[in-house]
């Protein structure tokens, strides 16, 4: 009876950990010393960065000038589409009480401009932007041909909408001198975007290698003018161009227009004293009740000025050591109830 | 030759032995067995068609369909379409895999070999070719598969022993009879196929299994219910937000940068927007949940067929899980319906004692005198000096063995009692050893006894029986035998001894017995009726021995009037029984046997760490109530404090009424002492309202309840009563129920408790409940496999339901809930995103995150570490486990998963999800990045949220795992370095340019993911989601912590130390009560062996008798039927006497 049946022996299950469940493992157990010094220690950190945080983002100067109204009569020309091709011009003056040290940053800022949207993300052609087929229309819809059929370069909605208007800072000596401020148009891509994902179609004439396209409906010059001054920053890969393309997150949202080239008076920064902004007021916010306005900002080592951030980091600290706190009281309280308890 | 039988669809069925051709006219089924689902061709048609058919298969597809209009689609195809298709194959694969074994298994049944009758010569048959009408030669120990009426046999009076264990699971041979006409046709068994195929009796009782499916999921298809009204909700919010935004802003935005097709009614796109909002959504409830479910329920069905502790080296059977859909339910039983033979007890009869002529044997006495245990450590007595000695009976006694020696008559006359005085067959084997046929166990081993002790029974005729006394061969001729019967509760030899002495020798319940004694037998009826107390006490069945001298005259004249008496026809049996009990009288007694119903191994241990879970254990059985509540008491779940026991036995609808009123009565009574009369008015009151009463009675209650009183309540509106009743006693027992009765107390149980139950049974009468209890556990290792096909569980012994329930179900059901909770968690954490993003993308049905992260989060991201614990997860050790049996009522009560938990994780994954989006928003809203870009652009604000997503739940799943081991380790830390290296794969330039238009993120991980800033955020935002957790789970473990929190720590401290091994002490029971007879006899056997017929040819009955045998022999098989049917029916007369 003792014997067990030859052959059945097999059906004995394998006495290994994994089958047995035996495992060898680390008990996950919420100690008090652990998550009190835990706790404590994240409260430092969080209350630490914090701190930080806010204050590097108040040694950003930042100014911003909303000129949708300000240039008001250029807005109401813009309400119209028909008088898209007159040209209409605004200076607005504003002063810079302290030098803004270091690199400079010029954006645009639009209010209330939906990039978010689904079908305008997806109205777009990357296998056409990257410039190996320039008449790959794809998802362009609704943008993706002109009336008589000629496929639109760049198509879709994105291109099509790019913001135009044009932004000069001058620097206002005295009510005579004005001095164009330096500015880089250069280095406001990411390098993926103008090495990688942005290709202009190979050919040696750029005009001919759009042959076959038109301009998207909304833009005065075909995509091979973009930038008059520097030819190489023509096509698909120019910086503003591209600088659109990536679409925003938010509807309200900044764009790197310009940088400061810090040359000459400009070497520390910009230096204090009244400024102007001349543009070129093309872009129709009013359109779509939506607000354009202009950003001058300084960078810290974490970027541009937000200070929520840093906020957010003080309150959770702050709510950390707050739970670490009456963490500890609650435990306390409890080990001497034990006690009392051990002790009967 | 013509045979026909009754059958529901045909009236009638004629077949012409022998003659196929005439047969085929009827298009019988043939013999082939078909439990396969699908072949090569059906297989992906039907399998996809079933696949569909479910619920969220279906609404997946439909999500599908509705992502291919390009109106509303706000996904591309792929993120529904690859996890449908990866969850869809693997089903498939699984599906396939079970076909094909029921394919193997088909085959082995179809290819059985058959000797059939073709031509006039027995050819080779595969089983699947035989025909209706076929005849076939079967030989000893061949495999039936058919229908088949017996025709012939080899054994006299074409009787043969046929083993139904395939279909009914009993493993005792029935004795089945050819008609007359034809046994004499043939020396062999031959038989004649009635019914073929899907006819057989074995197939029509098969039945569709029903779908068993756990509370969890019960639970789980509500929620989804509720997700989905939830998805709606949201879905109605943003479509509302849709149109008044599109009214108010989008309107004038889509016409400036759409042009004209941007113009929209706002009503029309909301309503669009609500579709394209429930394709975003639908993550809520992801596709990998129920595959996940069911992965992680198969890798617990693997550790329960693993599980090296609930293997039987004995008959080398592992624990099998049939089910792999129920493991959770394990961890949640409230009742556990147990069968008692082959179940509690091994329905192994052993004689352990005996009182004869006032002294006891079978005590051991250790040096001081003390009554000790038997162990095994004692010496057995050696009956090697007997070679006829059955090798596996053990005795502790030595003094017995010496009292033969010494040649004490009353020893003597009680051992040649036991030889004489039972219906046992015997013969001899291959070997020459003698082999007992028993008809009871309980006889089995009175006669092996008796056979060891020397007084060996060796064979019988009708008149005679032969025994040898110590070594001489003594025949005794059998003059009388007075049968057995359930009002009786005895039986009698009267035997004529070589020296001409004629003796009747009865034994019985020591109740009856004892009134039938010699008024000389006084003393020794007190000291006997001591020792069978003592023996009661320790759960062992008793029978009284007494024997009586008679006269020759006396006896004649006795005889003389007892066969008139059988001549009689009218009050026959009356007259008889008034002659048995005229002769069974003045009897002297000899002492009495105690024979152990021998409990599985464990049984008291697992009933009572059961009971310590809070689970009620119900014991139903065919059995007699006493045996019944004789195992009761044997395995400890009834004793002797429990403040009553409520036997109910009625006949009618009033009596059985009327004791329920009663035993409630009773119930309530003894309650109202205890608290005050008003409250209790007001308490009956709600009882009588409320069905469901959760009542809390003082002191411990038994009911034992018999199937006839039973019927009687289960037809009536004693149902509720009887029920609510059951429910407060601590234990009940159901005696002589039928295998349909015990499905339908299953039944009541389940419909009217909302409470789990598990019944646990080896043999075919249980099958009803295994297949009626939410889960069906058989006996496996037995020969019977009905029990265990019917099951979701098996394994060899009672006592690994301890493990199965205590370890498996409740790390099942624990890990099961942990699972459910965090899938939840994460998806709603997942999900929500994209909600509060649409309040700032104009409702416009934008998705936050990448396509391909939403098509591989659930299904390659996150999907291993969650299942990894749900697979692994341990609280707390199984040895703990075990020791702590109240550790499993969270799953009685369903703590760790239900809808209130279901709406914590909600709120808990609702917070995550605000966490995960306005942390971001709120950074980088207004914001540049190092380099003076801008850095909320659409795609690094996805990647943004998805790392973060990625880490907070890896953080939270950390957290949630409570036993990491390796593969928890490799899982996590994995999904983590997966995540990164293929969202570096996907942004990167290689696959950027070979697919412009899939891979649009090109450099987006890298320029984001070097930018300290964005690193901050993730940090912040993991802090902001975990912290409070850890937070609210230190405060709970050191405010409210549980059971097993407590455990644990314990269990942490304990590490080093050597683990404290628990032993309960082991409560000797010390009951006074007695069993009567309480034996596993039936009727019939008697006149069986004085006719006869049950013997083999060799021993030749005597010519006289033959004619008469073959007239009768039809006759005395319907006998034995209607004396079985009287014995049942008999029972209800039975008036139980309270013990």
């Amino acid at each position: 009876m003792k014997r067990t049946p030859q052959g059945c022996q097999s059906r004995l299950p394998d006495n290994t950990a994994l089958k047995q469940q035996q495992l060898p493992a680390y008990r996950l157990q919420l100690s008090a010393t652990g998550v009190l010094s835990g706790f404590f220690a994240t409260g430092v950190f969080c209350l630490g960065v914090g701190i930080i945080l806010i204050l590097s983002a108040k040694s950003i100067k930042e100014i911003e000038i909303n000129y949708t109204k300000i240039c008001a009569n250029c807005a109401k020309l813009r309400e119209n589409a028909v008088d898209f091709d007159k040209e209409c011009t605004c200076s607005i003056p504003f002063h810079i009480p302290e030098t803004m040290q270091g690199n400079v940053y010029m954006y645009y800022k639009l209010y209330g401009f939906y990039q978010n949207l689904y079908g305008y993300i997806l109205s777009r052609s990357n296998s056409q932007l990257l410039g190996t087929d320039v008449k790959d229309v794809g998802s362009c819809a609704p943008f993706r041909e002109s009336h008589n059929g000629t496929p639109i370069a760049p198509c879709g909605a994105i291109a099509n909408s790019i913001f135009n208007d044009t932004i000069i800072l001058s620097y206002n000596l005295n009510s005579s001198i004005h001095i164009k401020v330096p500015m880089l148009r250069s280095g406001i891509t990411w390098w993926t975007d103008k090495y990688v994902k942005f290709r202009n179609p190979s050919s040696n004439n750029l005009s001919s290698a759009f042959a076959g396209t038109t301009k998207p409906p909304y833009w005065p010059k075909p995509v091979y003018e973009l930038d008059e001054e520097d030819p190489g920053n023509n096509g698909f890969i120019n910086d503003d161009f591209i600088v659109w393309m990536r679409t925003a997150a938010f509807p309200t949202f900044k764009k790197l227009y310009r940088r400061l080239s810090r040359t000459q008076r400009f070497i520390e920064g910009l230096p204090a004293g009244n400024y102007s902004f001349n543009i070129t007021y093309n872009f129709p916010v009013t359109r779509f009740r939506g607000e354009k306005s202009v950003v001058l900002s300084t960078l810290t080592w974490s970027g541009g000025r937000s200070l929520f951030l840093g906020l957010a980091y003080t309150v959770t600290g702050a709510v950390t050591w707050l739970a670490t706190f009456s963490m500890m009281a609650a435990h306390l309280m409890l080990k001497e109830r034990k006690m009392f308890f051990s002790q009967q | 030759m013509f045979c026909s039988k009754k059958k529901l669809l045909e009236a009638e069925r004629i077949v012409k032995a022998n003659d196929r051709e005439y047969n085929e006219k009827f298009q019988y089924a043939d013999n082939c067995i078909h439990t396969s689902k699908y072949n090569l061709l059906t297989f992906l048609p039907i399998n996809l068609f079933e696949q569909f058919q479910r619920v969220a298969n279906a609404y997946f597809l439909f999500l599908l369909i509705l992502q291919l209009i390009p109106e509303i689609s706000s996904l591309t195809w792929f993120t529904t379409f690859v996890p449908l298709v990866l969850v869809i194959t693997m089903t498939a694969v699984k599906d396939a895999t079970d076909d094909y074994f029921r394919h193997k298994s088909d085959d082995q049944v179809n290819n059985r070999q058959s000797e059939v009758l073709i031509d006039g010569k027995l050819q080779n048959e595969k089983w699947m070719n035989v025909k209706v009408g076929d005849i076939i030669k079967l030989e000893n120990n061949q495999f039936v598969a058919a229908d088949l009426l017996l025709l012939s046999s080899s054994e006299p009076h074409g009787l043969c022993y046929i083993e139904t264990a395939e279909l009914d699971g009993e493993t005792n041979l029935k004795v089945r009879h050819a008609l007359s006409v034809t046994s004499e046709l043939g020396a062999d068994i031959s038989r004649l196929a009635k019914f073929d195929g899907p006819d057989t009796k074995l197939m029509q009782n098969s039945g569709k299994t029903k779908f068993k499916r756990t509370s969890i999921d019960r639970l789980m298809n509500t929620l989804v219910l509720w997700i989905f009204g939830f998805l709606v909700c949201l879905g109605i919010i943003l479509a509302i937000g849709n149109s008044i935004w599109e009214n108010q802003v989008g309107d004038k935005f889509r016409a400036f940068v759409f042009w004209k097709e941007g113009e929209k009614n706002s009503v029309f796109s909301g309503f669009l927007t609500f579709w394209s909002y429930i394709i975003i959504l639908n993550t809520v409830v992801p596709i990998s949940l129920y595959v996940s479910v069911e992965v992680i329920r198969l890798g617990h069905s693997y550790f329960i067929n693993w599980d090296r502790k609930m293997y039987y080296s004995l008959k080398a059977t592992p624990a099998e899980a049939r089910t792999t859909t129920l493991n959770e339910e394990l961890g949640q039983i409230n009742y556990v319906f147990s069968d008692k033979t082959g179940t509690l007890t091994q329905n192994i009869m052993t004689f352990k004692r005996c009182s004869i002529n006032g002294r006891i044997y079978g005590e051991v006495h250790d040096d001081l005198g003390q009554k000790t245990d038997i162990t095994k450590k004692k010496e057995p007595v050696d009956f090697s000096v007997n070679p006829q000695a059955d090798r596996t009976f053990e005795f502790f006694d030595h003094r017995l063995m010496e009292s033969i020696k010494l040649g004490d008559p009353k020893v003597h006359e009680f051992l040649r009692l036991l030889a004489l005085c039972h219906t046992v067959m015997s013969e001899e084997n291959s070997a020459g050893q003698l082999v007992y046929q028993v008809q009871s166990p309980d006889e089995g081993a009175l006669v092996t006894a008796a056979r060891n002790f020397g007084f060996i029974f060796k064979s019988r005729t009708p008149e005679t029986i032969t025994i040898e006394e110590l070594g001489t061969l003594v025949t005794y001729q059998l003059l009388a035998f007075l049968d057995f019967n359930n009002i009786r509760k005895r039986m009698s030899v009267i035997v004529r001894n070589p020296e001409g002495q004629i003796k009747l020798y009865c034994k019985g319940a020591d109740t009856i017995l004892f009134e039938k004694l010699h008024p000389s037998n006084e003393n020794l009826l007190t000291l006997t009726s001591d020792h069978l107390s003592e023996f009661a006490g320790e759960g062992l069945r008793t029978l009284a021995i007494a024997y009586r001298d008679l006269d020759d005259k006396y006896f004649k004249e006795w005889h003389k009037m007892l066969e008139d008496a059988n001549t009689t026809t009218d009050e026959r049996d009356e007259r008889v029984a008034g002659l048995y009990e005229e002769i069974e009288r003045d009897l002297m007694l000899l002492g009495a046997t105690a024979v152990e119903d021998k409990l599985q191994e464990g049984v008291i241990e697992t009933v009572t760490n059961l009971s310590l879970a809070n689970i009620k254990i119900w014991v139903l059985t065919g059995d007699k109530q006493e045996t019944a509540i004789n195992i009761g008491y044997a395995c400890n779940m009834l004793t002797d404090d429990m403040s009553d026991m409520f036997i109910i036995a009625g006949n009618t609808v009033a009596e059985v009424r009327e004791e329920v009123r009663k035993a409630k009565e009773n119930l309530f009574g003894q309650n109202r002492t205890f608290s005050n009369g008003h409250v209790v008015f007001e308490k009956k009151e709600q009882l009588e309202m409320n069905s469901v009463v959760q009542e809390t009675v003082t002191g411990d209650y038994a009911l034992v309840i018999n199937g006839h009183s039973l019927a009687h309540a289960l037809e009536s509106d004693i149902k509720n009563d009887l029920l609510e009743l059951a429910c407060m006693c601590k234990t009940v027992v159901c005696c002589r129920v039928t295998p349909l009765q015990k499905a339908q107390v299953v039944e009541l149980v389940k419909n009217h408790r909302n409470a789990v139950t598990l019944a646990i049974g080896d043999g075919a009468n249980d099958v009803s409940m295994i297949k009626s209890a939410h889960i069906g556990v058989g006996i496996s290792g037995q020969e019977g496999l009905q029990a265990v096909l019917a099951s979701d569980y098996s394994f060899a012994q009672f006592r690994y339901l301890q493990r199965l329930l205590l370890v498996h179900g409740r790390w099942s059901y624990f890990r099961m809930c942990k699972f459910l909770c965090y899938f939840f968690y994460k998806n709603f954490a997942f999900t929500l995103v994209h909600f509060w993003f649409g309040f700032f993308c104009g409702f416009s049905a934008q998705t936050v995150y990448d396509q391909w992260f939403i098509t591989l989060f659930n299904i390659v991201y996150t999907s291993l570490p969650v299942l990894a614990m749900g697979i692994f997860d341990q609280d707390v050790n199984d040895q703990n486990s075990m020791d702590y049996p109240q550790l499993y009522e969270p799953g009685q009560l369903n703590l760790l998963f239900n809808k209130r938990r279901f709406l914590i994780c909600m709120a808990h994954g609702i917070y995550t999800s605000l966490a995960l989006f306005f942390i971001p928003f709120g950074t980088f809203y207004n914001m540049a990045g190092e380099d003076g870009q801008h850095i909320a652009d659409y795609q690094s604000f996805a990647v943004i949220i998805a790392t973060s997503l990625v880490i907070v739940v890896s953080v939270q799943i950390a957290l949630d795992t409570s036993y990491w081991t390796v593969i928890n380790h490799v899982f996590i830390w994995g999904s983590i370095a997966t995540y990164f290296s293929i969202l570096f794969t996907m942004h990167s330039n290689g696959i950027f340019g070979i697919f412009p238009n899939q891979f649009p993120f090109v450099g987006n991980a890298r320029h984001s993911l070097t930018q300290k800033c964005i690193w901050l955020v993730i940090l912040l935002t993991t802090v902001a989601s975990a912290m409070p957790v850890v937070a609210f789970r230190f405060l709970r473990v050191a405010l409210f912590p549980t059971l097993s929190d407590q455990i644990r720590q314990w269990q942490k401290a304990q590490k080093k130390a050597r683990p404290l091994h628990r032993r309960r002490p082991q409560t000797r029971r010390s009951s006074s009560r007695r069993s009567g007879y309480a034996f596993a006899h039936q009727e019939g056997y008697g006149e069986l062996i004085t006719s006869g017929k049950n013997m083999r040819a060799k021993n030749p009955p005597p010519a006289s008798g033959l004619e008469k045998t073959l007239y009768n022999s039809t006759s005395w098989i319907e006998n034995l039927c209607k004396k079985t049917t009287d014995t049942v029916s008999s029972f209800s007369q039975d008036k139980t006497v309270k013990l």
